[in-house]
């Protein structure tokens, strides 16, 4: 019973991981910038679907809300911070790391802008259904039915991302300006609205990430909760160990990341709960530096 | 070449002897905002070494300074070392940790490398609780002991740590600028220009970055236990998440390639509390707002620096002069 239980939530946290995963895969594939702070606009986006839970009483309605408001932030931030960017920060020593400082610069104006909006005692939210376990025979199992409905909205979201990217002329744009942004210009398609939409799109993803890695958890907000530490550490390792370019690989990697921290918590120790993340992705990136769904980089010597 | 290193020293000296007299003549918060500083320009020219020259981006360097700073408390505390062995003690420990980390990182690059520091930044100060002789999350006391009687009755005590952070300081800013100026330094820089070309020089690549790691790391672990004497204990809250960022926001501020201007950095990131209380008294702001207001300087502060003066301002003054001459010949 315990490895059934350990497999059920690894899966479920590992789906939200997977969904952070896409958000980060998403900006990576539209603008080449790994996005630090990714957790810090699900965390925006979060509390967005606060006030909507707060107003309006229904978990349905402020997802959406939560979506939209975490898409418009990703589009703002990607048309000022992003453009501004890269006209200004391209040489000297520090074009290298400019993306990475100037995110993470980014997520701690956010973190510390709701900090004083909100504040920072803990706020409510009320999951859509119970997460109380189902009971089977008698014995009661830690998959509750709001686990079980975490995990068919984010399959349900996936699939909906794929068939956009696969089947749809956005989807085509998206894919065109991520490979070849020079040909995919000339072809009349306009590459920087396509990013901002690739921005949007990754703010909405973490968006529903972040909603139910709320009620997932203990249902509380704060923008110093253990919950948003380990969506900003787990959505960057699972899309790490994905390989970064790939959706499919960004499910998976959260999924492997997921299933495996469930399971040293359970049956190694639970105070390894924020190094195991860590001793995880060193194993994945020793044997395969790309990640699992990586393309192996170019011969360059 | 050796007149420069004769002017070099005698900066250093001057320097000694400048921060000697200002000590005696301010006031007690004052001279404990020194040490601090201190501390943080040791700190942020760890960052600069990794950095600037190395190329290489470390988010986790508050771990590294968590190490060294439970290295030398464990040593005062559990085997009773003198108080200058345990600050060596706590610079091996660090390396001996940034070796094993850049041993790591030498395969990394970019935001691989910022991710994997990162995730190291958040998982090893927790670790702490994990073993009883570091004390959980009330951690260890680390105590320097009293100054020595020889340096007067009204010798106080934060007068002492900022004459130990002050010389841990000035010594390892002079180390660092020899390192940099040694062919290890011009082999650092040549892998951060072009790695390809470097190693077509025949550099050793991974070597090389593993070095750079290591004395940073080093250094970073002199800072983290300079930063525990100071704070009185070591504790996994004295180096939060948002210490590795500070770190890396002063090292941006001062120009990731310009150890002299660590100073800024250092200043800014003790200044920025103070002035953020200032500006919160004035709105007659709430409280939400006065505690919030530091780390949102600290942050939009970095966010401006890499958008507007991205290699530092001393980089881009110098840039500036350039230019000016230039167009006059």
């Amino acid at each position: 019973m315990d490895l059934l239980n350990t497999f059920l939530i690894g899966i479920t946290a590992g789906t939200i991981y997977g969904l952070m995963a896409i958000s980060m895969v998403l900006v990576w594939r539209s603008t080449r910038v790994v996005n630090f702070a990714q957790a810090g606009m699900a965390l925006l986006s979060t509390y967005f679907g606060y006030e909507a839970v707060s107003r309006l009483g229904t978990f349905w309605i402020a997802l959406p809300v939560a979506m939209i408001g975490g898409a418009l932030v990703a589009a703002l931030v990607e048309m000022i911070l992003i453009r501004l960017l890269v006209k200004h920060s391209t040489s000297g020593p520090i074009a290298g790391v400019a993306p990475i400082i100037a995110t993470l610069g980014l997520l701690g104006v956010i973190r510390s802008v709701s900090a004083m909006i909100w504040g920072g005692q803990d706020l409510r939210i009320n999951g859509p259904v119970s997460n109380d376990g189902f009971t089977i025979n008698g014995t009661t199992l830690v998959f509750s039915p709001l686990k079980l409905l975490i995990l068919v909205t984010v399959l349900v979201l996936m699939l909906i991302l794929s068939i956009v990217f696969q089947k749809t002329n956005i989807g085509l744009a998206l894919r065109a300006s991520a490979h070849a942004p020079e040909i995919a210009r000339l072809s009349g398609i306009k590459v920087d609205w396509v990013r901002t939409l690739g921005w949007a799109l990754s703010g909405a993803a973490g968006a529903v990430a972040g909603m139910f890695q709320t009620v997932n958890g203990n249902g509380t907000l704060s923008p110093d909760s253990i919950e948003f530490s380990l969506l900003l550490v787990s959505g960057f390792i699972a899309a790490v160990i994905g390989g970064l370019d790939s959706l499919i690989g960004a499910v998976i990697g959260g999924l492997v990341l997921g299933l495996m921290i469930s399971f040293v918590l359970m049956y190694v120790s639970s105070g390894l709960f924020f190094i195991a993340p860590f001793v995880i992705l060193l194993t994945v990136l020793f044997i395969r530096p790309q990640g699992l769904f990586g393309a192996k980089a170019a011969r360059r010597a | 070449m050796h007149k420069k290193q004769s002017r070099d020293i005698f900066l250093f000296i001057l320097g000694g002897v400048v921060l000697y007299f200002l000590s005696g003549m301010v006031d007690e918060l004052r001279v404990y905002q020194g040490a601090t500083i201190a501390v943080y320009v040791i700190a942020i020219s760890s960052i600069i070494l990794l950095t600037g020259y190395s190329g290489q981006v470390s988010l986790g360097h508050g771990a590294l300074m968590a190490v060294g700073a439970y290295a030398a408390a464990v040593a005062r505390v559990e085997f009773n070392v003198p108080i200058i062995l345990c600050f060596v003690v706590a610079v091996l420990a660090a390396a001996i940790g940034g070796a094993l980390l850049g041993a790591a990182a030498a395969r990394l690059s970019g935001p691989y490398l910022a991710g994997t520091t990162l995730a190291l930044a958040i998982g090893l100060p927790s670790l702490a609780n994990q073993f009883s002789v570091l004390g959980g999350e009330q951690g260890l006391l680390f105590d320097v002991g009293f100054p020595p009687l020889s340096l007067g009755e009204d010798f106080t005590q934060y007068k002492w740590f900022f004459w130990i952070a002050g010389l841990a300081a000035l010594l390892s800013m002079w180390a660092i600028k020899n390192i940099l100026g040694s062919r290890y330094g011009r082999t650092w820089r040549a892998i951060r220009g072009n790695e390809v070309a470097a190693q077509l020089s025949g550099i050793n690549i991974a070597r090389s970055k593993i070095l750079a790691f290591t004395v940073s790391a080093g250094i970073a672990g002199l800072a983290g236990a300079l930063l525990s004497m100071t704070i009185g204990t070591v504790s996994p809250s004295a180096f939060p998440l948002a210490l590795s960022f500070s770190l890396l926001t002063g090292a941006v501020l001062s120009g990731l390639t310009t150890l002299g201007g660590a100073m800024i950095g250092a200043v800014v990131l003790v200044a920025i509390p103070e002035i953020a209380d200032v500006v919160a008294h004035r709105l007659g702001s709430s409280e939400r707002v006065t505690t919030n207001l530091p780390g949102f300087l600290v942050s939009a502060l970095l966010i401006l620096t890499v958008l507007f003066v991205p290699n530092g301002p001393v980089e881009q003054h110098r840039a500036r002069k350039a230019k000016h001459l230039a167009q006059k010949k």
